[in-house]
């Protein structure tokens, strides 16, 4: 054999090794040293943005049962510990976390997503105490707290858990930085979507089923009126003539819901010409999809009944007499 | 010189009191002062090393030595408190771990201080037993404290008014000790730890009650049957139902801990309490700990001076004693020498004599020391920052 070929063969053997090893995750100085971080959210909006910050790095869990609501969920002792061994417990703020006050955790690992806006937060008042089936009875007064369904709000949440993130673990700064740039794209062009959407409202009165849409309403220009209504729960006659009162007062022909309404409701819905449109908070890990996909599913059906034959139909009488109708 | 040594030997053990009575007073006479440097030194030791953790310390405006002790040794409960709006305003910097204390507590003679878990993570205190703090209520126990008040995971403490008239005094809440932590020979181990949170329940800044009573067959509106009842215990039935009253920013506080992120944080941080018209003032532990060591110097000095005289005082009476011995023993040397002993086998004889009570006096003495050191190290650290 040549020793030329030989030596050629033997340095190209080299070259692919140590491009192997130099390429290699666990060699670089994104390696992302020692263990994954471990990330505790209170919420999935959270949850999801951690997961698409750190990628593979990030281990992070919402240990808020699938059925149950995050903001009126409370940790058990199992739990707290988990909470006190992470590396970074992500909050949403604006008293979204109510069990905040009652446990011990570490101040350093905390990040308060929203405080970058705390100025700006919603206050609620005179809200209605009501119950969602047998899981006890709870109010809405306070401060509004579904901060990410204002988008722009989603992306300062993201920004602060990014640095929160990089602080923790400066070794996986680069990899935070990368992500949170697709990311912000992301939402950005969820932003920009909703914000079409809403124009083509033209001002038009929506009806809520819960109040939990006070963020997208400011943000999106939306003339948005709440009721406190459960998907699965037909309301009460007494509720339907109060809607009926209100309607009379705001006159609206979309109705958005936190989940699909049950059959009995939807067809009450259509004898007032309101249409349910399911705009769902996202609030725990969906069933299907993540965070994007719900959201981006949400503006679709708000788009698609928005733009139906019917409702363009009664939109342009509408229009034409503005909005003092 | 062996036959001298054992003549000395069988003298000294025949006259035994009068030996030991002579070997205590030289031992002690050498061991006083050098237990006391040592005692000292290691006090300096301990302070320095508590003063060097804890790079600053901000609190209210008062004597810096006093918030310097309160925060590195939660002595002092009546200092002037400041609020949480100084620990944010470190935090808002980033130029520093903040870690606030409140140690205005006392329960039974030991200090139960509320802190949050970062400060039990700052100082590296480990649970040796039992779990960490985990809801309203809990409460961890330094290992002093725990043997103090023989109590165990699973225990329950009440706090308690400082006196019967203290009506305005703390609010008497159970606490479940929920772990013991380990042995740190630092002020920790004489410490109760609670959540901050449960320091302000205690002090009536938050509370958990029962829902109020829905109206009466009467038609009475509970807003006038009187207030619910107030919980005394916190259980996972009533957690949910504490809450705080009032601005967050105002609760108070004993100090904040700082701790620097790099040199140039700490000197931003420290032009931010230049002002000496602002209520907050900030202190470095090790500059204060420095000046009361200084002064604690000073007066061992001034110890010096004396024990040099006492002693100079207690060997002339040795030396009395001594040769009063020899005087008296003048007739057995007279024999000794009659028997052919010549001087210098005399002389050898009380050389011997006296280098076997040097010997045994310096084993005393080297003993004394350390049972000082052992057994009053922690005593004297106490005495320095307790007062």
């Amino acid at each position: 054999m040549n020793p030329r070929l030989l030596s050629m063969r033997t340095l190209t053997r080299a070259g692919m090794v140590i491009t192997a090893l130099v390429t290699w995750p666990g060699m670089t100085a994104q390696a992302g040293e020692g263990h994954p971080m471990t990330i505790v959210a209170a919420n999935y909006p959270l949850a999801y943005f951690a997961e698409r910050l750190g990628g593979e790095w990030v281990r992070v869990s919402l240990p808020v049962p699938a059925d149950e609501d995050p903001a009126y969920w409370q940790p058990d002792s199992k739990t707290i510990q988990a909470m006190q061994q992470a590396d970074l417990v992500a909050l949403n703020g604006a008293d979204y976390e109510q069990w905040l006050n009652l446990i011990s955790l570490p101040r350093r690992k905390r990040v308060d997503t929203s405080a970058a806006f705390r100025s700006r937060y919603l206050v609620i008042k005179e809200a209605v105490t009501h119950s969602h089936g047998g899981s006890g009875t709870h109010s809405h007064d306070g401060t509004a707290s579904t901060t990410w369904l204002d988008f722009s709000q989603a992306i300062q949440q993201s920004t602060a858990l990014a640095a929160a993130m990089i602080r923790q673990r400066p070794d996986l700064q680069r990899t935070i930085e990368q992500n949170q740039t697709f990311l912000t794209a992301d939402l950005l062009a969820l932003d920009a979507a909703m914000q079409r959407v809403a124009d083509q409202l033209h001002g038009q009165t929506v009806m809520a089923s819960h109040p939990v849409y006070q963020y997208l309403a400011r943000r999106y220009g939306l003339n948005l009126e709440s009721v406190h209504w459960e998907p699965q729960e037909m309301p009460a006659a007494t509720e339907w003539t109060a809607l009926r009162e209100r309607l009379s007062r705001h006159p609206a022909q979309l109705m958005v819901w936190e989940d699909t309404p049950s059959n009995g409701i939807r067809q009450a819905l259509t004898g007032l010409n309101l249409k349910p449109v399911d705009f769902l908070p996202c609030a725990n890990r969906p069933r299907h999809g993540n965070f994007l996909s719900v959201m981006r599913a949400n503006i679709a059906n708000l788009e698609a009944t928005i733009t139906s034959p019917q409702n363009t139909q009664t939109q342009k009488p509408r229009n034409s007499k503005g909005r003092s109708q | 010189m062996r036959h001298a040594f054992y003549l000395s030997w069988r003298h000294l053990c025949h006259y035994r009191i009068r030996s030991l009575v002579l070997i205590a007073c030289l031992s002690l006479m050498g061991a006083l002062p050098v237990a006391l440097h040592a005692l000292l030194d290691q006090g300096e030791r301990h302070l320095l090393s508590r003063a060097k953790d804890t790079p600053l310390v901000i609190g209210a405006r008062a004597s810096g030595l006093d918030l310097t002790l309160s925060a590195l040794y939660f002595s002092n409960p009546e200092l002037p408190k400041t609020t949480m709006a100084e620990l944010e305003r470190v935090e808002n910097s980033g130029w520093a771990l903040a870690l606030p204390i409140y140690s205005r507590l006392r329960v039974k003679g030991q200090p139960l201080v509320g802190v949050t878990l970062d400060y039990l993570d700052y100082r590296q205190l480990h649970i040796g037993q039992g779990r960490m703090m985990a809801t309203l209520g809990d409460a961890v126990l330094g290992a002093d404290a725990a043997r103090s008040l023989g109590l165990g995971v699973g225990d329950q403490l009440l706090t308690t008014p400082g006196n019967l008239f203290d009506l305005a005094g703390i609010y008497p809440l159970k606490l479940n000790i929920t772990g013991l932590l380990e042995k740190q020979h630092t002020p920790d181990d004489q410490a109760i730890f609670i959540d901050l949170k449960t320091a302000w329940i205690i002090e009536g800044l938050g509370h958990g009650h029962e829902p109020p009573a829905p109206p009466s067959a009467h038609g009475a509106n509970p807003a006038i049957q009187g207030s619910p009842a107030t919980y005394t215990e916190i259980t996972p039935e009533n957690l949910a139902s504490f809450h705080f009253h009032g601005d967050p920013g105002t609760y108070p506080i004993s100090a904040v801990l700082a701790v620097p992120d790099n040199h140039r944080a700490a000197t931003l941080l420290r032009g931010r309490y230049l002002d000496e018209t602002q209520p907050g003032q900030l202190v470095e532990p090790l500059a204060v700990t420095r000046n009361l060591l200084d002064n604690i110097f000073r007066i061992r000095e001034l110890f010096d001076v004396i024990l040099a005289l006492v002693g100079l005082a207690t060997l002339l009476a040795l030396s009395l004693v001594f040769w009063l011995s020899l005087r008296m023993r003048r007739g057995e040397m007279q024999t000794l020498f009659l028997l052919g002993s010549s001087r210098l086998t005399l002389f050898r004889l009380i050389l011997a004599e006296s280098l076997l009570l040097a010997l045994a006096s310096l084993a005393l003495g080297a003993l004394w020391i350390q049972l000082a050191q052992r057994g009053l190290g922690e005593s004297a650290l106490k005495f320095l920052t307790n007062g």
